[in-house]
Formats: C-alpha cells, structure tokens, sequence
C-alpha cells in the first residue's frame, strides 16, 4: 500500500531511495561505574571520539559549497572552537578519572552543567546558544558509540542512495549525508530558513521537513519517494506511480545539468532584447537564493514578515537593519520594497475595523496603502526607514493596492516631508528614490495612464489583480475553478496597463505568480513586458525560455490570442506558442 | 598589565560566533588575555568561556591584557570589537 505524506518542502529535486531510519538525537545516558583498571581505557576512547568530531567538521568544512552564506561556515568553525575547549575537552576526563564513569556520563555532567548557565541567561538571543553545546556534544557522544570499548564495531551501512529520515539535522549533518552519497532527506522538524535547509539547497540535496512522525510512519528500507518541491513523501509506490518519478528524475538531472550554465548569462532574447529578471523575496533570508539564481535586482521585496507573528510592530532601527542588509547583498543592483500589504488575508489583529465591526470582505477592506494612510505613525516609521536605507544601495519604494490618484499624491507628500526630516537630523539619504506603484486593483489598471503619469514605475500584481477582477475570493476553494491569468479581461487590462507605462515613458514590471510561470513568459513578452519579477527559484527556467525565444516571431500569435474567445483553442495557440 | 573597559556595541552580543572571532584573535597573541563582567571572568581564548559570559549588547566588560604582546592584543581586541565583529549592525 502506498503512503502518502505531506510535509514543507526545504530543497527542490526528486529522490527514490531505500529508507534509512535515524535514532535519536539525543541517546540516553546512563551511568556505569568503571572497575580501577578501564579508567586509561575509557580517558582514551573519549579522546579518540574528540578525534573523531574534530576530524568530520574539518570535512565538513571542505566540502561547504563556494557561494554558500559565510554563517554556515562560521558555525562550524564555533563549533570546533568549542570543542577544543576547556569544558568540552578537558572537565569530562576528570570526571571520568574522579569518579570512575563512563564518558558518555561524564560529557552529560558537563553538558548539564553549561546548559544551565545558558538557560539562566537573560538575553534570548544568548540563551538559545545552548543549541551551540547541544550540537557539539551530541556529536561527541555520537563519536563514543562508535568507539565502543572493547568490541568491535561493525563497519556502519553504507548509505549510498539512501533517503535519511531523522528528527532534526544539523548543517554539518547534512554536509556529511550529501558526502556520504545519499539521495535525500526526511525531517520531522525544522523550517525552510535553517542552515540546513539552505545548505541541503546549495547542494541540490532534495529535503522535506516538517513530516510529523516520519520515524513512526516510515520504516528500514522502505522504499521511498521525495519530491523537494512539493514537499511530499510516498512510501512503497506501485509500480506505475515509481516510473512516473523515475522519469521525473531522469528529467530534471537533463535540466540541471543545462541550467548551470545559464546563471552568469544574461537574459537576450534571440534577436537581442534584453529582458531583466528580477527576484521577489520575503525576508533577508531568502538572498542565497536569489544569489544562486543570478538575478538583476529584487522585484519585490514584501517586508510583511517583519511584522506577522508578532505582539508590536517592528521599530524603524529592526527594520532599518533588515532593508540595509538586503541592500548591501545585491550590492548597487536596485532592490524594490513594497511598503505593508496587511489586512485582507494578512491579518495584524483579526480583521476587525476600527468599530469593532467584523469586516465582512476584508480583501476590499482596510489594507495595505488604505491602512498606512489611515495609521500613520506606522507608515512614516517605514517610510523612515526606507529613506534612511537609501544610503546603502537602490531602494525603490514600492506602494500597494493604489485605487486613486489622491494616495500616490499624500504618499509623494509624506515622502518629501521625511526626506527633509531626514536630513535635518543629519542622515544622508540618497538624493532621488523612486517612488512606483502596485496595479492590481483593476480601477487602477483601467487608468494606468494616470497613475504613470505620477509614478515613477508601476509593477502588475497578478495575483489580487485576477481576484478582483473576476471576483474571486482567493482563499474559498469552491470558486478557485474561476481563477484563469488569460480571462480576456486580464489580457486586456495587461495591454491598458502597459499602454499607460509606455504613454508617459515609465516601465512597467510585473511581480505576480503569472511572472514566474513558465507556460506564460512568452506571452508576457510579446505583449510588451521587459521586467519580470518571480520567486528565485524560477528564475534560471524563465531565463532559458527568454534565451530562446525570437519577439519578431510572437506578434502573429498574440493576434490571436487576443482574437480568441474560446479558452479551449486559447491554451492551443498559447502551446503552438510555446513550442 | 593593560586594562580597560569595553562595551558591546553589536545587535546580538557576544553570541558563539563572535565569540568565536574574539577567541580567534586573542589566541594569535602570546599574553594572556582576561575578560571580565561583575564577578564573572573568562579567559578570552577559551570560547565557552567568553560565550558565559552572557554579554549583550551594551554590555560593559573589562578587558586585561597581560604579557610581551599585550599592546598589540589589546588594540586588536578593542578593535575588533569596536567593529561590531564585523557584522552589518
């Protein structure tokens, strides 16, 4: 019977392989009284596991890709530091002489004892560096089981091929399974932004996490498909379901092998437009990514995050800090940063109005620009921020949900008013930021014109855009089979969009889903876009498609699909397109 | 014997990787190097130590500095931590 499990994807890629099932993390220590003449023993064998440890981060760090965040190295080499040191080094072999124990007690003793002091520690930050000794001494204690006094070790499995499945992995744990040749990782906890995930994704290891009970669900040897991707595990697949992603996997080692190739070109079409492809980011976080996909500038940065989950909004220094370090990643490459997009179906406080009246239809309610005009106090923080940021690289500002003139004008006003503000104080902003806007209202995408005329860049955000254009809750699943990006309406108000920007000579980018969607890249080129903003990861793909589409070849097709009023044959002509 | 206070300036305090750096560069000099915050001291160039000594940012610690190098250890250290670590904040 197959298995189905749905987990978060953390690295792309398909895996097959036999399960190998992981023991705790944390074995249980117990304590063994020692008879006078194994003390030497037991003193040498804790020496050799540090041997050991030290020895599998050394390799570890040689194997850390080139381009991986400079952090995950530094780790590791905290890591070795502290095992070398002092407590971790030297205290257990006294205890192990003192008291005549074990050294897996003795380490524990040790271990306890430093985890307290973290524990009683006042900073949070601070505290949670007990994972730091956690991390070393499970590794020690890892090292003891294989040095084993007295018998002899079988040699351990080889895990070639294998797909590991553990509770929770540290980055050098993953360095040493991607050596060790294994086709990929299963864990029951950690999140997309870990140090592991983001090594797993340097290496093309692909990696589910978040599957609750794997260790109970799965077992030894169970046959195992992954997809990174989707984040989903199947256990013992039929045969027919094992072809499909065998097929797959053949399929995307082809592509992978190319697309290498394509991260230091720039996107040409064939007759020689050049077409920028930029990222669209959550948080500063996600900047390897757009590093490894080569992108010319962050289309979208949705400074949100900086405020979900959260009691009290972020100050201006926290977010000054996060848009700083952004900005000095894309070093001098423009980073769009769209002011906050709360409300709707990201809620700050419960989608209550200020009456304490439920909002029946938050998506048409009090959110993004509407909200930042009304509180202005956390606007202007923002806005602040945003400004002072602009010593440090491009910022472009980036306003969303416009649906009339008047908000761009007291956006533009309260822009001016901070700059001023700014400098009195004696920061030094840059002398020009531009100041663009969302479409995504279709009020606003019907007089474009208008707001190009007092914007200094506009950016089509599809999503929303389809949404209310065609009505559509984007959260009620019984109407999702209503969602369609080529509804003739949609292509129409892209045209009237891009009419506009080219009217009043402003560029005109696109940052929804749609931007990154491979079936669409050459539809959005031959109706007149040159700026493409996408999640990082699709990236390279839209580039190949760019590189080798001809524009003097899409003019006849784009007649047609605007002639088209059949769906049906749309999707044809849109195929025919693509081929 | 030189002897100062010195306060952390960096947003996450002395965490395991400044720390980390700070042990670096105190262990490249021959004098023996002493930090110290209300009763606690640590040894600069013993990591666990430095990272007990829990100091956050705007923490002010003693820094003592004893032995042929301790000039040039001194300056490196505040330095360094003047720095911020290197880190962008």
């Amino acid at each position: 019977m197959t298995i189905y499990i749905s987990g978060i994807g953390l690295s792309r890629g398909i895996a097959l392989g036999d399960a190998h099932v992981l023991d705790r993390l944390q074995p249980d220590v117990s304590e063994t009284r020692l008879p006078e003449g194994r003390v030497d023993d037991e003193v040498a064998r804790y020496k050799a596991a540090l041997r050991s440890a030290q020895e599998q981060l050394h390799s570890v760090l040689e194997q850390i890709p080139r381009g991986t965040p400079q952090d995950i190295r530094e780790f590791i080499d905290t890591h070795l530091l502290m095992l070398n040191d002092a407590p971790i080094a030297e205290a257990p072999v006294k205890l192990i002489r003192e008291h005549r124990v074990n050294a897996e007690w003795a380490l524990k003793q040790e271990r306890d004892a430093l985890v307290e002091v973290f524990d009683a520690m006042d900073d949070p930050y601070l505290k949670t560096r007990r994972d730091d000794v956690d991390h070393v001494v499970k590794r020690v204690l890892t090292a003891l089981a294989q040095h084993e006094s007295g018998t002899e070790q079988p040699e351990p499995p080889s895990l070639e091929g294998r797909v590991i499945i553990a509770d929770d992995l540290a980055a050098a744990d993953v360095a040493q399974f991607q050596r060790a040749g294994v086709a990929g990782l299963i864990t029951e906890f950690g999140g997309p932004m870990s140090h592991s995930a983001i090594l797993a994704r340097s290496f093309r290891l692909p990696a589910v996490a978040g599957v609750h009970h794997a260790r109970q669900l799965l077992r030894e040897h169970d046959a195992l498909v992954l997809d990174g991707e989707r984040g989903v595990v199947l256990s013992e697949p039929d045969s027919r379901i094992r072809e499909h992603y065998e097929k797959r996997l053949r399929r995307e080692r082809r592509y992978f092998s190319g697309l290498g190739k394509l991260k230091g070109r720039r996107a040409v079409t064939r007759d020689g437009t050049r077409v920028r492809l930029q990222a669209n980011i959550e948080r500063p976080e996600d900047m390897d990514l757009v590093r490894e996909a080569g992108a010319t500038g962050i289309g979208l940065f949705r400074t949100e995050f900086l405020f979900m989950n959260r009691a009290k909004p972020p100050g201006e220094e926290e977010q000054y800090e996060a848009y700083v370090s952004v900005l000095e990643g894309m070093r001098g490459k423009p980073v769009t940063i769209r002011t906050l997009d709360l409300g709707a179906d990201k809620q700050v406080d419960g989608g209550r109005d200020t009456e304490g009246t439920v909002a029946t239809n938050p998506a048409l309610g009090l959110r993004a620009i509407r909200l930042c005009l009304r509180e202005q106090s956390l606007f202007r923080t923002q806005l602040r921020a945003l400004l002072r940021a602009s010593t440090h690289g491009r910022v472009r500002i980036m306003v969303p949900m416009l649906t009339i003139a008047r908000e761009v004008f007291q956006v533009r006003h309260l822009v001016r008013a901070l700059m001023r503000e700014l400098k009195q104080e004696g920061h030094k902003p840059a002398e020009e930021v531009p100041v663009g806007g969302m479409i995504e209202v279709p009020a606003a995408a019907v007089s474009a014109p208008l707001f190009a005329k007092y914007l200094d860049f506009l950016s089509i955000g599809t999503n929303d855009l389809i949404q209310y254009t065609l009505a559509i809750d984007r959260v009620d699943d019984t109407v999702g089979y209503l969602y369609d990006p080529l509804h003739p309406s949609m292509l129409k108000l892209l045209q009237m969009i891009l009419e506009g920007g080219r009217r009043q000579d402003k560029p005109v980018a696109m940052c929804g889903e749609m931007a990154g969607d491979l079936q669409y890249t050459r539809l959005l080129l031959g109706l007149g876009l040159r700026e493409l903003s996408m999640h990082p990861g699709n990236l390279l793909e839209v580039k190949r498609v760019v590189t080798g589409t001809d524009l003097t070849e899409l003019p006849p097709f784009i007649r047609r699909i605007q002639r088209t009023t059949n769906p049906g044959s749309l999707r044809a002509v849109l195929r025919e397109m693509n081929e | 014997m030189i002897e100062d206070s010195i306060t952390i300036i960096n947003r996450l305090g002395l965490h395991a990787r400044a720390a980390a750096k700070l042990v670096n560069t105190a262990s490249g000099f021959r004098s023996d190097v002493r930090l110290s915050r209300g009763s606690r001291e640590a040894n600069a160039k013993s990591i666990m130590g430095v990272m007990m000594l829990a100091a956050a940012k705007d923490t002010e610690l003693l820094l003592a500095v004893e032995g042929p190098d301790e000039r040039e250890a001194f300056e490196a250290i505040s330095a360094l931590i003047r720095d911020r670590f290197g880190e962008d904040e």
